[in-house]
């Protein structure tokens, strides 16, 4: 599948070659046996993952892999290495190579039943993951839920910015207004609070009503894109950027100045319905959806505007519908976004939904990569979890995170993962290439 | 047989230098929740050196129930913003397990932390923040500086008083919500002295306006004898000025958001003669106030503002609470608790920015200080104000 011409030429170099030798069984291994290899690092991290650390000097399991650790205390940079490759490293290479064949096989049944199977083998699988790694602490419960916040987030932003062409400003807009309407709904319904009163349904209710009030958040977001499409998207390019950085400070502006939501004060002691599963169930949706999205007609009509707006419109498409629809789609998951992001953090005000946001939206999809799911998502994990692994720098991370975008803009000028196919179905493969040795091989 | 070598001598070099760090007796770790990048860096700085100057002056060591615990500072940045805020607590409680949390500064990022550390149950102390949102309804959740419902009073008391003035002008930032607050909290308690109507302009602008002319000149076409601005420095500087421009005589009154050196520095001669209300005054400080600015202005070069001053009484009073537990178990969560309980007890506490006890709210009880800007551009200790 990969292109990868390594080893053909691995006799010239050393390190490489070795790499690319060692590297060889594993090409072969599913995406099902890596997360298979995965769940049982996080399993083992689990059982003695704690006695490993106090062992190794440590008096905590390293939060994000040792990188805050190495960055805050020097000295103990052999032991958080040392975890890493206890914890994750060997007991990943082991697993996933040993099970190799099994889990070849194994993908290769679950895909003679419907897709819907596979895919949600994987989905369980990836939460068993993700619950027993955040399980260890609520630091990294916290980190996870903003990450898969922010995959959300940059995925609808990559819509407009990436699969439209276009360079819209109006994102951090549109996740406050998703922000304060979802904040809203919970509030007056189901929380007794000195704001809206005495609750008006039992707050019992309330965990299972929240879906409503993210979608409402997403509608009503969506209601605020049409406000700037209809004049806007008489224009094109820098226009559409100016308008929409308006719309934001607009915004903005309004929440500063409505008293019933706080003013500049915000909303807070928000209920904490956003929860793991449900942060995860949502962002799964958000990924699933928006990918059906760009990849049906209208998405690829969508390019097509990109491309070139005169010839698509030639070739019948109603383009000013295609970027309509596109936008108000984008706005609708920045709301579902701004929804959960106001009930994870619990307390928000219109200042958050300002420039700084909107400027980390944009580093997140011009460093994953444009026009691409996959590029949204190592966008959104990337750079939220190196902003967070740097924090024990201080002022320095402001040099390397900036440096590190202007790196990628010279050698990748789309990002990292720009231009390509999230296909779902060809994820789940079993890894043809290597089936005929591992089958025999590996069991 | 070299690639074991590499790893043997791996595994020897962890374990040494894992013992060095793994080593020392019992500590009382206190975590520092810190903008040290983003908007108001200055603050974030004021703050960490406070609070390394804090650690200097106690030894390191806290001694608890005849027991010396060695005192480790964890400074995390919050980059100003609300999320990293709650991150970063929840990494200093879970990760670093620090015993009680200081900070954050603006009430931006201490409401969102205040929700985490109360749901965490680990006490936090927020030296700056005014929002009541920061302490309400949560027992766990402490701050240092007196609340906007109380310095809104003492600044229209002491204007009526001292300049027997009946017609304000108030010029606020609208989209920050400290200078809105108090702006509101000033109105309220004027037109309580004055009657309605006393307040005779009530203009505002947003952040990172230059230009107050428009405001400036409605404020003196209605008559005001004075102008209330409860604005940072940086604005401050640019509305004397502007005001002196357009040909107003009367004096401009500020809050504690003007007590920062750079006031001075950027407003020059305009600001020579004003008042404000803040927490501390800088000059003609006596006592423990007078020591802690000596030992900061010679350490780091300036003389400093509210928010180091505020700090320090905040570590003072975690560190009061901490001996007043009596004993640590050395279970954190029982500890944390003890921690708690010993300060919401704080009966009388004697700080550098006046005498203070809780409320039910976690909330103090404690004097505001006008402060004149003296000729020489220095705060002078002018009246106090006690609730």
């Amino acid at each position: 599948m990969t292109t990868d011409s390594l080893p053909v030429n691995a006799s010239q170099n050393g390190l490489r070659a070795r790499l690319a030798r060692f590297w060889e069984p594993y090409r072969s291994v599913p995406l099902l046996g890596w997360l298979i290899a995965l769940l049982v690092s996080v399993g083992l991290e689990q059982l003695v993952g704690r006695p490993l650390a106090w062992a190794l000097g440590m008096s905590k399991i390293p939060a994000l892999f040792g990188i805050v650790v190495i960055l805050d205390k020097p000295l103990l940079i052999p032991s958080a290495l040392l975890y890493t490759i206890l914890i994750y490293l060997l007991p990943m290479a082991i697993v996933a190579r040993l099970l190799t064949g099994f889990s070849n096989r194994l993908a290769r049944r679950l895909l003679q039943y419907p897709l819907i199977v596979s895919a949600l083998v994987h989905l369980v699988l990836a939460y068993a993951v993700l619950y027993l790694w955040t399980d260890i602490s609520d630091y990294r419960l916290l980190v996870a839920r903003l990450t898969m916040i922010a995959i959300i987030v940059t995925l609808s932003l990559n819509v407009v910015n990436g699969y439209m062409g276009e360079f819209s400003c109006s994102h951090p807009g549109f996740m406050s207004l998703g922000a304060y309407t979802a904040s809203v709904f919970t509030l007056v319904l189901f929380i007794n609070d000195n704001r809206f009163g005495e609750a008006i349904l039992p707050t019992s209710w309330g965990p299972f009503f929240f879906p409503i009030g993210l979608i409402l958040g997403g509608v009503v977001s969506a209601i605020g894109a049409l406000l700037v499409a209809i004049p806007s998207f008489r224009t094109r390019g820098d226009y559409l950027a100016i308008i929409s950085l308006a719309f934001m400070f607009i915004v903005k502006s309004l929440f500063e100045n409505l008293e019933v939501f706080g003013g500049a004060r915000g909303i807070s002691s928000q209920p904490d319905y956003a929860t793991l599963p449900v942060v995860f169930v949502w962002t799964v949706l958000s990924v699933w959806i928006i990918n059906n999205f760009v990849r049906s007609t209208l998405g690829k009509a969508l390019n097509a505007v990109r491309d070139d707006e005169m010839a698509a419109e030639a070739m019948t498409v109603n383009t000013r519908k295609t970027k309509m629809v596109a936008f108000l789609f984008a706005a609708f998951w920045a709301g579902v976004a701004g929804g959960l992001f106001a009930h994870v953090l619990r307390y928000i005000n219109p200042d958050t939904f300002g420039i700084r946001k909107l400027a980390e939206v944009l580093a997140m999809v011009y460093f994953g990569g444009l026009n691409s799911v996959t590029g949204s998502i190592v966008g959104a994990v990337g750079l939220t979890l190196i902003s967070e692994a740097l924090r024990p720098l201080e002022i320095y991370k402001w040099i390397i995170i900036p440096v590190m975008l202007i790196l990628i803009m010279i050698y990748r000028p789309t990002g990292l993962v720009a231009f390509t196919e999230f296909d779902v179905k060809s994820l789940f493969q079993p890894k043809e290439a290597a089936e005929k040795g591992a089958d025999h091989g590996a069991a | 047989m070299k690639k074991f070598r590499w790893i043997a001598l791996l595994l020897v070099a962890a374990f040494v230098l894992s013992a060095c760090g793994g080593g020392g007796g019992q500590t009382i770790k206190i975590g520092i929740n810190a903008p040290l990048t983003g908007d108001i860096p200055k603050v974030g700085e004021g703050t960490k050196f406070a609070a390394e100057l804090w650690l200097e002056e106690i030894g390191g060591v806290i001694n608890v129930g005849g027991k010396d615990y060695k005192v480790e500072l964890v400074i995390e940045d919050n980059e100003s913003k609300g999320e990293s805020a709650a991150a970063v607590n929840t990494k200093l409680i879970t990760q670093d397990e620090v015993l009680v949390i200081v900070g954050p500064q603006s009430s931006k990022q201490a409401v969102p932390a205040g929700a985490v550390a109360n749901d965490l149950e680990t006490p936090m102390i927020s030296p700056w923040s005014t929002n009541p949102a920061t302490t309400k309804d949560r027992p766990w959740v402490f701050r240092t500086p007196f609340l906007d419902p109380f310095q809104g009073p003492v600044v229209a008391n002491f204007v009526s008083d001292e300049f027997g003035f009946t017609k304000a002008g108030v010029l606020y930032d609208i989209a920050s919500d400290y200078p809105k607050g108090l702006a509101e909290y000033f109105k309220q308690a004027w037109e309580d002295i004055h009657g309605a109507g006393s307040v005779v302009a009530f203009e505002s602008f947003t952040t990172g306006d230059t230009d107050f002319s428009a405001q400036l000149t409605k404020i003196m076409d209605a008559g005001a004898e004075f102008i209330f601005a409860p604005q940072y420095y940086n604005e401050v500087a640019l509305i004397v000025q502007q005001a002196h421009e357009l040909g107003f005589e009367g004096p401009i009154v500020g809050s504690d958001s003007w007590g920062s050196a750079e006031t001075v520095n950027l407003c020059g001669e305009d600001c020579y003669g004003l008042f404000f209300s803040t927490h501390y005054a800088a000059e003609g400080a006596t006592g423990a106030t007078k020591e802690f600015i000596d030992k900061y202005n010679a350490k780091y070069g300036y003389v400093p503002d509210d928010v180091g001053a505020l700090t320090w009484d905040s570590l003072n009073i975690v560190k009061t609470a901490i001996e007043n537990c009596g004993k640590l178990t050395g279970d954190i969560k029982v500890d944390r608790k003890c921690v708690r309980d010993a300060m919401a007890a704080i009966k009388e506490f004697h700080g550098i920015t006046g005498d203070m006890t809780f409320t039910e709210e976690g909330d103090p009880i404690k004097c505001a200080v006008i402060v004149r800007i003296s000729e020489e551009g220095k705060f002078t200790f002018y009246k106090q104000v006690c609730p």
